[in-house]
C-alpha cells in the first residue's frame, strides 16, 4: 500500500504544478481515473476520451466562451487512494467530477465530493447502493447491478438449464451482482449449486474449477472482470471441461479473448451494454473514427465511452444552466435534463441520479475470437 | 480421493513457483538481514523480458521448442540476475551501513520504480505470451488429470532447487555464502571478499525469480505489471514458513503454501482459502517462531 501512496502523492504533485499554470478564464472538470494499478487500461481510455471530447469543446469555442480544463487525478485502481485523489480535487476548484471505474473505489470518493459541493458523475460504478443513499450532487452514466442482474437471469432461464454454479470475486459490484442473481434463480427452480468466490489477481483457478466441477453445474455464471474471466476459460478447457460459460458486464473486454486464446474464448457469452465498435449513434460513430485516428486504436471496453459520455453531460448542465453552480447544475440534470446525445446513446437521469433506459445486452464471442451482438 | 489429489497436484504446481520467488528472498535476506521488497518486481520482470525475447526473436520456431525454451531460460535467467546485481549495487550498497530501516524503504522505492518502469514501457494492458507453444497433452493418472506442462514447472523448479542447494553446499562459492550469512566480519577476516558473495546471491535470487517470472507467463499467458505484488507477497510468506535465512526452508514453505492454499480452497471455502492459509501459518510461527526448519542456523544462507 506504501508504495501506491508515494505514487499518488507523485502524480498530484506534478497535477497540482500544472494547475498553477492555468489561467483564470477557464472551467475546471475534474477526472478520477485508474491511470496505475490493476484497471489501468481502462483509466489510460478514460483519460484519451475525456481529453479528446475536451479538446473538441475548446476548439469549437468552448462552453459560452469559456475554455475547459480537464484535471486527472489517479484513483490507483483502489479506494484508499481513491480518497485522496478525491480530497485533492476538491482543492483544485474543479466544477464536477467524472468518474470513476469500479463501485467501491466510487463509493470511497462520494461523501467527500458531495460534502464539498462538487457534481460526481461516476462511469463505470453499476454497484446498486451508491445511488441509494440520497446524495443530491451524485450521478451515473452507467447502468445499475439490478438491472444487470435482471437481464443475466433471463439469459440464463431462457438456457433451460437446471444446475449453476455463480462464482464471483467479492469486490462490492462483483457480489452485489452475484446476489442479484441468486436472488432470481432462488425464486425457480434452476439450483444454484455453487456460490464462492475467487481472488483476483491470481494466474492459478485449477483450485476453483476442479472444485466446482466436482458439483456438477450444467452452467457457470462468473461475475468478476476480464482478466479472471480469460485465465477461467484457459484453464477450463485445459481441463477439458465443456461446460457454458457466462460473464457480467466486467467480461466485455477485447484482452479476454488474447487471455483465454480463440478457441477457449469461443462460445463465451457476456451481458454487456453495447460495444465501442457497435454504437449506432452517428456522432458516437464520427467520434469513434476520430479516435481511432489518433490512438491508433478502439478503447479496450465500454466503460471509458460511458466518461465520454459524464463529460457531454457535465458540459451539457453548464451550458443551460449557464452557471457553474452545483445546486442549478444537480437541479437541471435531476429534472430538466433530457435525452443528450450522448455516445451510448440518448442520456436521462432519475430523481436518484440513476441513468433512465435499459442498455444491457447479450453479446457472444465467436470462433475468431469477436464480440458478437445477439 | 481423486479429488484430493487432483486439488494436491494443483497446489504443487503453485507452491513450487512460490518456492521459486521465495529462494531469492531468503537468500538475500540470509546474507544482508534485508527484505528484498523489489524481488517480486524483479519476477514481473521476468516475465515481461521473457515475453520480448519469445516474439523478437522467435526462439521456439527456430530450434525447436524445448531448445528454443531452455535458450529462452538461460537468457531471462542472465538478463534479470544482471538487473539484480545493477540493483544491489545502486540502491543497497551505498546503504549497507546504514540503519537496516534506511535499506527497507530503498527496497519499496526500487520496487515502485521497477513497478512503474515496467507500466511505461510495456503500457499498462494486459500483455499475453504467443499460444500454443507449450505441447498441451495430458497425462490421466487414475483419475487425476495432469496436464504435461504443470508437470514440467514441478520438475523444472525441483531441477533449479536442487542445483542451488548444491551449489550452495558443495562449491567454494557456496562455502562463501554461507560463511558470509553467518558473519560478514569473520568472513571477511577468513580472506573472502564479501562484496563479491553478495553480488552472487542478487545474482541467483533475482534470476530464480526472473526464471519463475518466465515460467507463469509461459503457462497462464498473460502478464501485467502488477502480478509481482501478490506473487511476491505469497513467496515472501512462504519463505518465512520455512525459516527466513534457510534456503530448504524456502522450497518446503512454498510447496506447503500452495498445498494448503489449495487443500483450504477445495474443503473449506474457495473465498477463505488465503485466511485459512494465513491461519496456518500464524499457529506454525506461534509453536515455532523460526519457522519450519529455521533453527539450522549454521546452515542458513
Amino acid at each position: 500500500m506504501k508504495k501506491i501512496l508515494l505514487l499518488v502523492t507523485v502524480v498530484l504533485m506534478a497535477c497540482a504544478f500544472t494547475i498553477s499554470n492555468a489561467t483564470a478564464k477557464t472551467i475546471k472538470i475534474g477526472l478520477m481515473c485508474p491511470l496505475t494499478g490493476a484497471y489501468a487500461s481502462e483509466g489510460q481510455d478514460m483519460k484519451r476520451i475525456v481529453t479528446l471530447l475536451a479538446k473538441e469543446v475548446n476548439a469549437r469555442g468552448g462552453i459560452r466562451g469559456d475554455k475547459v480544463k480537464i484535471i486527472l487525478a489517479d484513483d490507483g485502481s483502489d479506494a484508499r487512494t481513491s480518497s485522496m485523489a478525491a480530497q485533492k480535487l476538491t482543492t483544485k476548484g474543479i466544477v464536477a467530477v467524472i468518474g470513476t471505474y469500479g463501485s467501491s473505489n466510487t463509493e470511497a470518493t462520494q461523501n467527500i465530493y458531495d460534502e464539498s459541493e462538487i457534481i460526481q458523475v461516476a462511469t463505470g460504478s453499476t454497484s446498486v447502493r451508491l445511488t441509494e443513499k440520497g446524495l443530491k450532487y451524485f450521478f451515473r452514466t452507467s447502468p445499475r447491478d439490478d438491472s444487470q442482474g435482471l437481464v443475466a437471469f433471463k439469459a440464463i432461464e431462457a438456457k433451460q438449464v437446471r444446475k449453476v454454479a455463480v462464482l464471483h470475486d467479492n469486490s462490492s459490484y462483483s457480489k452485489g451482482l452475484a446476489d442479484e442473481i441468486v436472488k432470481h434463480l432462488r425464486k425457480t427452480k434452476i439450483k444454484v449449486v455453487f456460490e464462492d468466490a475467487l481472488t483476483p489477481k491470481e494466474n492459478d483457478y485449477t483450485v476453483i474449477l476442479t472444485k466446482m466441477k466436482a458439483a456438477r453445474p450444467d452452467f457457470i455464471f462468473f461475475t468478476g472482470y476480464f482478466g479472471e474471466a480469460g485465465l477461467l476459460l484457459k484453464q477450463k478447457r485445459e481441463m477439458n471441461w465443456d461446460v457454458p460459460f457466462m460473464g457480467g458486464d466486467a467480461t466485455n473486454n477485447t484482452d479476454l479473448v488474447k487471455i483465454a486464446g480463440r478457441k477457449a474464448a469461443a462460445g463465451f457469452e457476456c451481458i454487456s451494454p453495447l460495444l465501442p465498435g457497435d454504437l449506432t449513434d452517428r456522432s458516437a460513430k464520427q467520434f469513434m473514427k476520430n479516435y481511432k485516428a489518433r490512438y491508433n486504436s478502439l478503447p479496450n471496453s465500454i466503460w471509458s465511452v460511458l466518461a465520454g459520455d459524464a463529460f457531454k453531460v457535465i458540459v451539457e448542465a453548464i451550458k443551460a444552466t449557464g452557471s457553474t453552480d452545483p445546486d442549478k447544475m444537480a437541479d437541471y440534470m435531476h429534472n430538466d435534463l433530457k435525452d443528450v446525445p450522448g455516445l451510448t446513446g440518448k442520456i436521462s437521469f432519475n430523481k436518484k441520479g440513476d441513468r433512465i433506459g435499459d442498455v444491457y445486452r447479450v453479446y457472444k464471442i465467436n470462433s475468431n475470437g469477436e464480440f458478437i451482438l445477439k | 480421493m481423486e479429488l484430493f489429489f487432483q486439488q494436491f497436484t494443483n497446489g504443487l504446481t503453485v507452491g513450487s513457483i512460490y518456492a521459486l520467488i521465495a529462494l531469492g528472498y531468503t537468500m538475500v535476506y540470509g546474507v544482508l538481514k534485508l527484505i528484498n521488497f523489489a524481488h517480486g518486481d524483479l519476477f514481473t520482470i521476468g516475465a515481461y523480458l521473457g515475453l520480448t525475447l519469445l516474439t523478437c526473436f522467435s526462439l521456439a520456431g527456430y530450434l525447436g521448442v524445448f531448445a528454443g525454451i531452455f535458450l529462452l531460460t538461460v537468457m531471462v535467467f542472465c538478463l534479470v540476475g544482471i538487473i539484480g546485481v545493477i540493483l544491489e549495487r545502486t540502491a543497497y550498497k551505498p546503504l549497507r551501513s546504514s540503519p537496516r530501516l534506511s535499506a527497507v524503504v530503498s527496497a519499496l522505492g526500487a520496487s515502485i520504480f521497477f513497478q512503474n518502469a515496467v507500466m511505461l514501457i510495456y503500457g499498462a494492458r494486459v500483455r499475453v505470451y504467443p499460444q500454443n507453444i507449450l505441447p498441451s497433452f495430458a497425462l490421466d493418472i487414475y483419475g487425476v488429470h495432469l496436464p504435461v506442462v504443470r508437470v514440467m514447472i514441478f520438475a523444472v523448479s525441483i531441477a533449479l532447487m536442487a542445483a542451488l542447494y548444491f551449489f550452495i553446499q558443495r562449491t567454494k562459492t557456496g562455502v562463501a555464502i554461507r560463511a558470509a550469512a553467518i558473519d560478514q566480519g569473520a568472513a571477511k577476516l577468513m580472506g573472502i571478499n564479501v562484496n563479491k558473495t553478495i553480488s552472487i546471491v542478487f545474482l541467483i535470487g533475482p534470476a530464480l525469480g526472473g526464471v519463475a517470472g518466465l515460467m507463469v507467463g509461459l503457462y497462464y499467458g498473460q502478464v501485467n505489471f502488477t502480478m509481482g505484488w501478490s506473487y511476491g507477497l505469497k513467496a515472501f510468506i512462504a519463505a518465512i514458513l520455512g525459516g527466513i535465512g534457510n534456503i530448504p526452508g524456502a522450497m518446503l514453505g512454498g510447496m506447503l503454501l500452495g498445498v494448503i492454499e489449495a487443500l483450504g480452497a477445495a474443503y473449506f471455502s474457495v473465498a477463505w482459502k488465503d485466511a485459512i492459509a494465513f491461519f496456518v501459518l500464524i499457529m506454525i510461527l506461534i509453536f515455532k517462531p523460526t519457522g519450519l526448519l529455521g533453527e539450522r542456523v549454521a546452515e542458513k544462507v
